[in-house]
């Protein structure tokens, strides 16, 4: 059964005079793994950010599961969220990682993952300790715990931060060029975990440059140009020669 | 005449002024002190307002501080201790008083070392939450943390410990500035110092010892701050 | 506030401008050496020398500037052997005490700026001058020291300003400069308002001038770090005037 998970209708987003996203469709159902790519300047960050609202759409429509984000234009002119406390419980079911990570400094490993359940969600300390640990295990830190993100290595911060968001129990993941900041020799073993968390079934949207991971992990692969889709389809149809002239110039080896 | 020597001057003996010494000592702690809160509450404030207020709040806390970092403590001091007292001299004629009111010279010193000291702390809060990385803060919005939770949670915590060392500074800065109140006639180090000189001729040994024990204050003081500031500044560096 | 009354005492008060100018300006020049003294005793001295140089900056940096004033105006006299000697000629004169404690004093600020200049330097750079043939002192004043001032020039002006205010301290020993005459001018007409605009008026326009100065003068310093354009249409107006 295919339940949409995150749903885009002619989104669209301007920087001033600078339209970003010009018109965005598209459809990723539960349990999909979507990888975004494209060049740089594509806009494909921007359509992972207008996702959880981080930027707001200046039009279009955005849906999470069954709920529509509403957007109205303030005085000035920019569209912003109706209700912003809405805003706030979709970001709760929307779990994101960003390239540089962002884990909190002034915190240790366990404290980042525990944060935002506890002092969000309002979820027991005990509960969410157990649980965090689990996570950390799982990702494979479980060692580094009590650590400063500041004496991890890139690849071990990326991974504290994709337990971070995993506590949250998220409807879907956003993983924005998750492997982009860190050393080439490091970029395995996160592709390592984001390709497990695939395996059980996640609902995934991937902004990245990883071919190998689009190829092999990805369900379906949305190729970004200008601002629009240039093409999308499943990886095996695109990377044997199914997607567009631009794809297949992209995609190729240099 | 015999005059008695240092040691002598600065003992615990019935000719000595080491009691006195030590009490100004603590005038003067208790100066730095209260300054130093009331520096630390406004330059909030000010800090506070420079980030986020809107155009007439900001433009005031620019001028504050460019105002008050530009002109000499002892001007402000002055400002304060003559100033107020010709406020509290009107008001107590005004309730039917009589005479000159003088403000106590703790007061208007504590609040013009404080008043300096906000300038200085509100540039250190502002380097402070500027040193905070907007990632850090976007990552909590995009979990979904409301503004408060945010504020008390992340932001607030990040930006102390970027303050800290800053924050020692001015406390240094502070302490050395509250000499400047003997003016007012407190009797802090400096004034007991003068004290001493003036009634027994021996300025050097009075001057000299108030300064040693400054550098005992601020030497402990730094001691304190560097502990303190390993102790918050975890994580912040590798 | 009394506007007529403002403007007078800014008249007044524009009196101490010299004398004000003169404390900074004196013992700035004079704590420039000490600073430098001090930076490379503290970089290149022998662990005495840098010991020595540690202590002056724990004492210096430790207490207040007052307390310094008064040891050395009002301290210093107590010794027969001092008022006997030469040096009583400068330490009997309130002027010459202040200029001596303000130089010792930004001697030692101003040290921390030098050393951070003169640490600023790559490592890099000075064996790319070894590596031409430069003797160590040519490497010094060729390629270390132009690049260490360029490097130390807003933190001494800043110092330079901060030095403008602590000279108020003068007028605690008598001298009557801009805060001087303001201290006699609220005591005489008690209206303190206007004396203390008045005064911060005036110091807030010499911080200003000195900033402009200092920052034409970085601008002109550091034409290694504008884009090239602007600074090669200046080098094309410098050697149309230049010989050739």
């Amino acid at each position: 059964m295919t339940k949409p998970a995150i749903r885009l209708r002619g989104l669209r987003k301007s920087f001033g005079l600078n339209e970003v996203l010009s018109g965005i469709d598209l459809d990723a159902n539960e349990g999909e793994v979507v990888s975004i790519l494209g060049s740089s300047g594509s806009g494909k960050s921007t359509m992972l950010r207008c996702i959880n609202l981080l930027e707001t759409p200046s039009a279009g429509e955005v849906w999470i599961g069954d709920e529509m984000i509403e957007l109205t234009t303030d005085k000035a002119g920019r569209s912003k969220p109706t209700d912003a406390g809405k805003v706030q419980k979709i970001r709760e079911r929307v779990g994101m990682v960003f390239q540089s990570f962002n884990l909190w400094s002034h915190k240790t490993v366990l404290e980042n993952v525990m944060e935002a359940p506890i002092h969000v969600l309002g979820r027991p300390k005990a509960e969410v300790r157990e649980e965090a640990l689990a996570l950390l295990d799982k990702v494979g830190i479980a060692a580094k715990r009590d650590a400063y993100p500041a004496h991890l290595s890139g690849g071990q911060q990326q991974r504290a931060a994709i337990a971070r968001s995993l506590a949250m129990h998220p409807d879907v993941l956003l993983f924005d060029e998750p492997t982009s900041a860190l050393d080439p020799e490091l970029v395995g073993e996160v592709l390592r975990v984001m390709r497990s968390l695939a395996d059980e079934g996640r609902t995934m949207l991937v902004v990245t440059h990883e071919m190998g991971f689009a190829r092999d992990v990805s369900t379906r692969v949305v190729f970004l140009h200008q601002g629009q889709i240039d093409c999308q389809g499943a990886p095996d149809d695109l990377f044997t020669g199914g997607g567009s002239e631009r794809f297949q110039r992209f995609a190729a080896p240099s | 005449m015999d005059t008695p020597g240092f040691f002598e001057l600065m003992s615990f003996g019935p000719e000595g002024w080491a009691p006195a010494l030590l009490r100004a000592a603590m005038m003067t702690l208790a100066i730095a002190a209260t300054g130093y809160v009331i520096g630390s509450t406004l330059g909030a404030f000010l800090a506070w307002g420079k980030v986020s207020g809107g155009r007439v709040i900001r433009g005031f806390a620019e001028t504050y501080t460019t105002v008050l970092r530009g002109i000499p403590d002892l001007l402000v001091i002055y400002l304060f201790y003559f100033g107020g007292s010709l406020l509290l001299t009107k008001i107590m004629r005004g309730l039917g008083g009589e005479g000159f009111f003088d403000l106590p010279g703790f007061a208007a010193g504590s609040i013009a070392i404080g008043v300096v000291s906000a300038a200085q702390h509100t540039e250190v809060f502002r380097g402070a939450y500027r040193a905070v990385t907007p990632g850090e803060i976007e990552a909590a919005v995009a979990m979904g943390m409301a503004r408060p939770t945010l504020f008390r949670r992340i932001i607030l915590p990040l930006t102390a410990r970027h303050a800290l060392p800053g924050m020692g500074n001015v406390w240094q800065i502070t302490l050395k500035e509250s000499a400047l109140v003997s003016v007012t006639g407190v009797v802090e180090l400096v004034r007991q110092a003068q004290i001493g000189a003036g009634s027994t001729r021996q300025p050097f040994y009075f001057f000299f010892a108030s300064a040693v024990l400054f550098l005992v204050i601020t030497w402990i003081s730094g001691l304190v701050l560097n502990r303190a500031e390993r102790h918050f500044s975890r994580g912040l560096e590798r | 506030m009394d506007f007529q009354f403002f403007g007078e005492t800014i008249l007044i008060l524009s009196a101490g401008i010299p004398l004000t100018l003169t404390l900074a300006s004196l013992s700035v020049f004079i704590g420039i050496f000490i600073a430098i003294g001090i930076a490379s005793a503290r970089l290149w001295g022998p662990v005495w020398m840098q010991k020595i140089a540690r202590f002056y900056l724990f004492v210096f940096r430790g207490t207040p500037l007052l307390v310094q004033i008064f040891i050395i105006y009002y301290g210093l006299g107590q010794f027969e052997a001092i008022r006997d000697s030469a040096a009583w000629i400068v330490l009997r004169e309130p002027f010459w005490c202040a200029v001596l404690a303000l130089a010792l004093n930004t001697g030692a600020y101003g040290s921390e700026i030098v050393r951070g200049g003169l640490l600023s330097v790559p490592q890099g750079q000075i064996e790319a001058a070894r590596a031409c043939g430069m003797s160590p002192r040519l490497g010094f004043m060729r390629i270390i020291l132009p690049q260490a001032v360029r490097q130390a020039l807003p933190a001494y002006g800043n110092e330079l300003i901060l030095l403008c205010k602590a000279t108020s301290l003068a007028s605690i020993i008598t001298l009557m400069e801009i805060t001087g005459l303001a201290a006699k001018l609220i005591s005489e007409t008690y209206r303190v308002i206007e004396v203390f605009a008045a005064a911060g008026l005036i110091y807030l326009a010499i911080n200003f001038i000195l900033t402009r100065i200092v920052s034409f003068t970085d601008y002109r310093l550091t034409a290694h770090l504008r884009p090239a354009s602007e600074v090669l249409l200046e080098i094309d107006e410098n050697l149309t005037g230049a010989n050739p």
